[in-house]
């Protein structure tokens, strides 16, 4: 009997052996779903939706310990009704604990932020607010920060002398040492991630009208933010593969604490930016040591934009209209010259001591 | 040949300043008398080296003129690939280099290396011009400044091409075309030099310059150093290059920037009045240019009507002779021939 009960046990272990390699919690079977590939529907909007979750990639993100229904908290029924409403990042998490204030984990303060900035909207937005970034827009939550094969040894081993359970310090380690490891993104996927939308000439066009008809004052440089950029010192640097030059949010974030700024972008107009007029000199000096009032008056979104600068718009047709007349005139010049040294008989070639060697087809007078 | 007010005015002072003696006067006369009056049966009839016959340019000027194109044209192979960084051919031209940032380092090093060399043009041109003003043998004319003689040679060049006139005008050391020419690589120069160090030291720029300007200022030369570059590059290409290697009698080079002299019949052609210079500083030219004169016919009918119409020889052989009385009993009348 206890053989049997012992077999029974193998296969049960076995069988439970490919959900047990997921390291997240999956305890209300959601994956009995959502683990296949091919789960997805056509939307009423004729949209292919994918509903599969990769576990072994969900295994190695932030959220790998979070239930699904943590997030996914109008799910009520299993199998769940077609789902209306979308995830929001400001629920508190009722599985996991802060550490710090021993309260159910929440990312409301900072959602709470994002929302006061220029950025700021609900998860459901209708019309323009809709173009606005919500949090996963930004926080794709992508494999950059995959947790190293084996923590160091040498530090693990220091941990477990009193946190017994050896795992408990692997994940300890693997969640601090990816924050004091820089892995914000680098200047040009910032650059590329913010002309996702600042450089869309749908969206730039539809804030624009919006703006023209109900008076609303929009950014300075909106309509041409991006674009500007890439004509830019900086843009062409960042393009270049410099990872020191300055990228969007090296400006428009506060350098005070640019982790919180990022969260709270502000037009220029607003006193708090550091782009506003008055901030322009210190945000430039995080770079520029010896930059003044001068230097910060420097346009670092130039544009040839007739509306937006006249000055650039003239100077470029003059440098091209000068350009082009010079040219035109001195290779003129080199034409009349030599038709008019052929016609005395000049030859192309120096040979017997002189070039002059046709007859000269002048009327002599 | 009866020389020109502006012949009479360009040897009278060359003579003077380099106090050519009374018998190379003479000697000089009986040449110029000689000289038919159509000049092109000169340049014609000349024989000419084609790696030069006559100086034209000091060492300094060859070093300087070596040390500037290879830097333009390195400038502009690096530079290009740079501002066009997407295209199709500078994406692997800057791969070969090892990137972009490498290109740059490169194009930034070559400009230390032009500044360098305008440097040393500045220094030279400088101090040549004041030694030959403490020598007394400074003549704007042959300067490469710009004159109203330039103005009238261009319209009377022009007439000539157009074959309204008989000659070319007689010009000097350096001819309209290559004023034009320097200035605006000098200006080209400065172009870029500036625009160049206001993307290396913007603060530096910005901070000298008022607040309502700077950001015009970074604009302008953010357009300035592309534009002046390929506009510079251009000219170079199909002006310059064509001038010293593809225009008739040009063709295939000219060895003037590697050898400093130029032919004979080129001087004659486009710089007649220094080749009256060097008609006055070198007998052998003179010898050469009166056996041609002979040997082929040349010699100008008119002659003896032309040497008495040369009022400048008796001239200047009457300032030699008061030169000499002034220094009368303390030196001989100077007669050693300039080197």
């Amino acid at each position: 009997m206890s053989k049997i009960r012992l077999l029974i046990c193998a296969v049960v272990v076995a069988l439970s052996l490919p959900s047990l390699s997921q390291a997240f919690v999956d305890d209300e079977a959601c994956l009995m779903c959502h683990k296949y590939p091919k789960m997805g529907r056509v939307d009423d909007e004729g949209f292919q939706k994918a509903y599969y979750v990769m576990p072994e990639v969900f295994s190695k993100t932030v959220h790998r310990n979070v239930p699904c229904r943590d997030c996914h908290y109008f799910i009520k029924q299993l199998p769940h009704r077609p789902v209306k409403e979308g995830v929001r990042c400001d629920r508190e998490c009722h599985s996991i604990e802060n550490p710090s204030t021993g309260k159910p984990f929440s990312h409301k303060s900072i959602y709470d932020t994002f929302k006061k900035s220029v950025h700021g909207r609900e998860k459901l937005e209708t019309g323009l607010d809709n173009d606005k970034p919500y949090c996963i827009t930004c926080h794709t939550n992508p494999l950059y920060n995959e947790e190293e094969e084996a923590p160091p040894k040498e530090i693990t081993d220091r941990c477990v002398v009193c946190h017994e359970d050896e795992a408990f310090a692997f994940k300890w380690y693997n969640h601090t040492s990816r924050r004091i490891r820089e892995v914000k993104r680098d200047t040009q996927e910032i650059v590329e991630l913010c002309s996702r939308c600042h450089a869309d000439q749908e969206i730039i066009a539809r804030h624009k009208a919006d703006a023209e008809a109900t008076g609303r004052e929009l950014g300075e440089k909106y309509t041409i933010a991006a674009e500007s950029y890439e004509k830019s010192f900086h843009g062409k640097v960042a393009k270049y593969g410099n990872k020191q030059v300055a990228n969007c949010l090296n400006c428009h974030a506060s350098p005070d604490n640019y982790y919180m700024s990022v969260h709270e972008l502000l037009p220029s107009r607003d006193p708090m930016s550091p782009v506003h007029k008055d901030n322009r000199v210190k945000t430039c000096r995080q770079c520029h040591k010896t930059a003044d009032a001068n230097y910060a008056a420097i346009d670092p979104h130039p544009t040839h934009d007739k509306e937006l600068n006249k000055f650039n718009y003239y100077a470029e047709i003059i440098y091209a209209i000068v350009g082009d007349v010079a040219l035109v005139l001195l290779v003129g010049l080199s034409l009349f010259e030599t038709i008019g040294r052929k016609r005395d008989g000049v030859s192309w070639v120096l040979r017997n001591g002189t070039t002059w060697r046709g007859r000269s087809r002048r009327k002599r007078k | 040949m009866k020389l020109s007010n502006d012949a009479n005015k360009v040897l009278g002072t060359f003579l003077r300043q380099y106090k050519i003696s009374a018998e190379d006067v003479n000697d000089l006369e009986e040449i110029v008398s000689m000289m038919p009056e159509d000049r092109r049966q000169i340049y014609k009839n000349v024989e000419s080296n084609p790696v030069g016959d006559l100086f034209r340019y000091s060492v300094h000027i060859r070093i300087q003129h070596l040390l500037t194109f290879t830097t333009f044209l390195l400038l502009a192979f690096t530079g290009l690939p740079i501002h066009y960084n997407d295209a199709f051919w500078a994406v692997p031209f800057n791969d070969v280099l090892g990137g972009v940032e490498v290109t740059r380092v490169i194009h930034r090093t070559l400009a230390a290396w032009m500044v360098l060399s305008m440097v040393y043009h500045l220094v030279t041109v400088i101090g040549g011009t004041l030694q030959k003003m403490t020598l007394g043998q400074f003549d704007i004319a042959r300067s490469i400044l710009p004159v109203m003689k330039d103005a009238r040679d261009f319209v009377a060049d022009m007439s000539y091409h157009a074959g309204r006139s008989e000659n070319r005008p007689e010009m000097d050391k350096f001819m309209y075309k290559q004023k034009i020419h320097y200035f605006a690589a000098a200006f080209g120069n400065i172009v870029m030099v500036v625009s160049g160090s206001s993307f290396i030291f913007p603060e530096f720029w910005n901070s000298v310059l008022p607040a309502d300007y700077a950001s015009h200022f970074q604009e302008m030369m953010r357009l300035s150093h592309p534009h002046e570059a390929l506009l510079a590059l251009l000219v170079i290409a199909f002006w310059h290059w064509y001038n010293v290697h593809l225009a008739p009698g040009r063709f295939p080079m000219q060895w003037t920037f590697l050898t400093g002299k130029l032919t004979r019949e080129h001087q004659i052609e486009e710089h007649f009045l220094e080749y009256l210079r060097c008609l006055a500083s070198l007998p052998e030219e003179r010898a050469y240019l009166r056996e041609m004169l002979v040997s082929k016919g040349l010699v100008s009918v008119s002659k003896d009507i032309d040497a008495r119409q040369n009022f400048l020889f008796d001239q200047h052989r009457q300032w030699v002779k008061e030169q000499a009385m002034q220094e009368a009993g303390q030196e001989p009348v100077a007669e050693e021939k300039p080197s």
